[in-house]
């Protein structure tokens, strides 16, 4: 890679030379997975106190999830080296399709008591997992194998 | 990679906004007749589960110097006490001095989920008229020549836990606060109760207390009490175990304070009384929202002993509520169907049955229900006091408006009606929460 193609791949969104969207994915990446096993537990239990961890998690998981996506994008539109890498457009859509589909999630489970979880609850939460799966493997490599937002 | 791109884009913007549609079109105007829910047989639309429910608040104004509610033909109103601090329900001692229970809410509904901290603003912003500090008493109107100006207004009894339902038996005042019933020694024009009272039987209060208001009424023979315990949720989103003896009709041992379940899946009763004909307990009951702006229909029933009326698994029989888990099969297939629908959401807080001569005829036999009114649907429903014919001891009508513009023309909240009680006269009083007033209704143009 030549040399001065480097600073463009710099993180835009940083502190201190640390691109800020790596520290703040760990939390929704954390309640998104916690919300399928509380949903889980919930669905095998019937137990009201699993239903609200998951709405804690989905709501808290969801405005953190918010804030990771306002860096990412800052990153994202600020340098189009960083656009032109493999795994950015996948990574950015697939990161879309989950702030969609955990507003929703987190607006399921405002309802009251079982349906609050089951079916549709559980059901995003799933999906959501998988499609993080997939997001977190590409974003990660962005960074792994490309050296997106990497200090020279 | 780049021809890609474009197709992935544009399927990420098709799945934002086919959910912004989704989300919009949960709003749905509501075209469906009101009036089809009031009786016996309620049509019952298909249950709906929302990503945002239905909601329409009544922010609070209050009354204005001169301004009233409007009566039906040949009643007048006015108010009969103003200034008080949140008057839920209403009682009339035999010597004709009224009692003002002025009550607000324990405040003890925890915050569990992000929601309830949501529901807790909404709540605060519609009940902001009535929250003025000294309430939990009891206020004394003092009425003697029975001109509708009462000639004293005191504190009766003071330091209740919010207190609703009353009963008089002899020299024994019960007071039903939300966790218990107290009775006090009472004799015929005081005043004024200092005595700290004594605690018949504890009733189930904190640590949620969802649905606080206990209402009372003593059986005619007075050796029983019968109090109204509402459900400790929406529909068991607390849990099974805050239901224990909850959204049930106690039945309490005046003497020795025991008691039993004498009825239950019913949400929230309030307005016990009997129906005068047939001597049978008459309730109002609040119904499980968010299932859609016309479910579940609130209603009045008579109460069976040992009945079952279907909260949580059911509503109106044998329609099942898909929010509670597990399911009850068993308990479904024994569940009554209430008597009479009043239509959905109006919150029915009062019930009275004119046993009087002094408004016109039409109203002898019938009850006069106080309906507090909804939140929960795109169009307001309730915010007036209705009256449902009787013949033979049952409903023989459809219910009809006799007291209304609780709210303005606006849309705003000047009143909201709630317990009711038939005075000395004969006339008809209203308790009116957020519009800190007693409203009396008697005859005339």
């Amino acid at each position: 890679m030549p040399d001065n193609f480097r600073p463009s791949l710099r993180s835009t969104a940083r502190i201190a030379g640390h691109p800020i969207h790596p520290m703040l994915v760990p939390f929704p990446i954390a309640c998104f997975v916690g919300v399928f096993l509380t949903d889980l537990v919930y669905w095998r239990t019937a137990d009201m106190l699993w239903a609200d961890f998951s709405t804690w998690l989905v709501t808290v998981g969801l405005i953190m999830a918010c804030l990771a996506a306002i860096a990412g994008l800052v990153d994202f539109l600020s340098s189009r080296s960083i656009r032109l890498q493999p795994p950015a457009w996948p990574h950015a859509i697939g990161n879309v399709v989950v702030l969609i589909l955990a507003t929703l999630n987190m607006l399921v489970h405002t309802r009251d008591a079982w349906t609050s979880v089951f079916p549709w609850g559980l059901t995003l939460s799933t999906v959501v997992v998988l499609i993080l799966l997939f997001t977190g493997w590409m974003g990660w490599s962005m960074v792994d194998r490309y050296g997106v937002g990497v200090a020279k | 990679m780049r021809i890609a791109i474009p197709t992935l884009k544009r399927t990420a913007l098709v799945l934002a906004c086919g959910s912004m549609l989704a989300l919009a079109a949960c709003d749905d105007n509501d075209s469906f007749d009101v009036a089809s829910q009031i009786g016996p047989n309620p049509s019952l639309p298909e249950l709906k589960q929302y990503l945002f429910p239905p909601m329409r608040l009544a922010p609070v104004v209050g009354w204005k110097a001169g301004e009233k509610p409007t009566v039906a033909n040949g009643l007048k109103i006015e108010a009969l006490a103003t200034g008080l601090q949140h008057p839920r329900s209403l009682y009339v001692l035999p010597n004709g001095d009224i009692l003002v229970v002025e009550s607000k809410s324990p405040g003890t509904d925890p915050v569990h989920r992000p929601k309830d901290i949501v529901m807790r603003a909404v709540e605060a912003w519609v009940t902001s008229g009535g929250d003025t500090g000294a309430s939990n008493r009891i206020t004394l109107l003092r009425d003697s020549n029975g001109d509708g100006k009462p000639a004293a207004q005191s504190v009766f009894l003071d330091h209740l836990t919010s207190p609703f339902g009353v009963a008089l038996v002899g020299s024994d005042l019960y007071v039903a606060n939300t966790d218990a019933i107290m009775r006090y020694p009472y004799n015929t024009g005081d005043a004024k109760i200092t005595s700290p009272g004594t605690q018949l039987t504890a009733l189930p209060g904190g640590p949620i207390d969802h649905h606080w208001t206990k209402s009372l009424v003593a059986s005619p023979d007075g050796s029983l009490l019968y109090v109204g315990v509402g459900s400790n949720s929406n529909i068991t989103e607390n849990g099974l175990q805050a239901e224990e003896n909850r959204a049930a009709i106690w039945e309490v041992d005046r003497a020795s304070g025991r008691w039993r379940i004498f009825a239950s899946g019913l949400r929230n009763p309030n307005g016990l009384t009997w129906e005068p004909q047939s001597g049978a307990l008459w309730a109002v009951i609040n119904e499980r929202d968010e299932l859609g702006p016309d479910l579940v229909p609130d209603y009045m029933t008579s109460v069976k002993d040992g009945g079952f009326y279907g909260w949580p698994y059911s509503y109106f029989g044998q329609h099942i509520d898909p929010r509670v888990e597990p399911q009850r099969p068993d308990l479904v297939e024994k569940a009554i169907v209430p008597d009479y629908s009043l239509s959905s959401h109006v919150a029915p807080l009062g019930l009275a049955f004119y046993t009087a001569d002094s408004l016109p005829q039409k109203y002898r036999g019938g009850a006069f229900v106080g309906e507090h009114g909804s939140w929960d649907r795109p169009q307001f429903n309730g915010y007036k006091v209705v009256f449902v014919p009787f013949s033979g001891g049952r409903p023989s009508g459809k219910a009809e408006d006799v007291v209304t513009d609780f709210l303005n023309s606006d849309q705003k909240a000047r009143g909201r009606p709630v317990g009711l009680a038939v005075d000395k006269s004969g006339a008809l009083l209203i308790a009116d929460d957020v519009g800190n007033t007693v409203w009396r209704v008697t005859a005339g143009q």
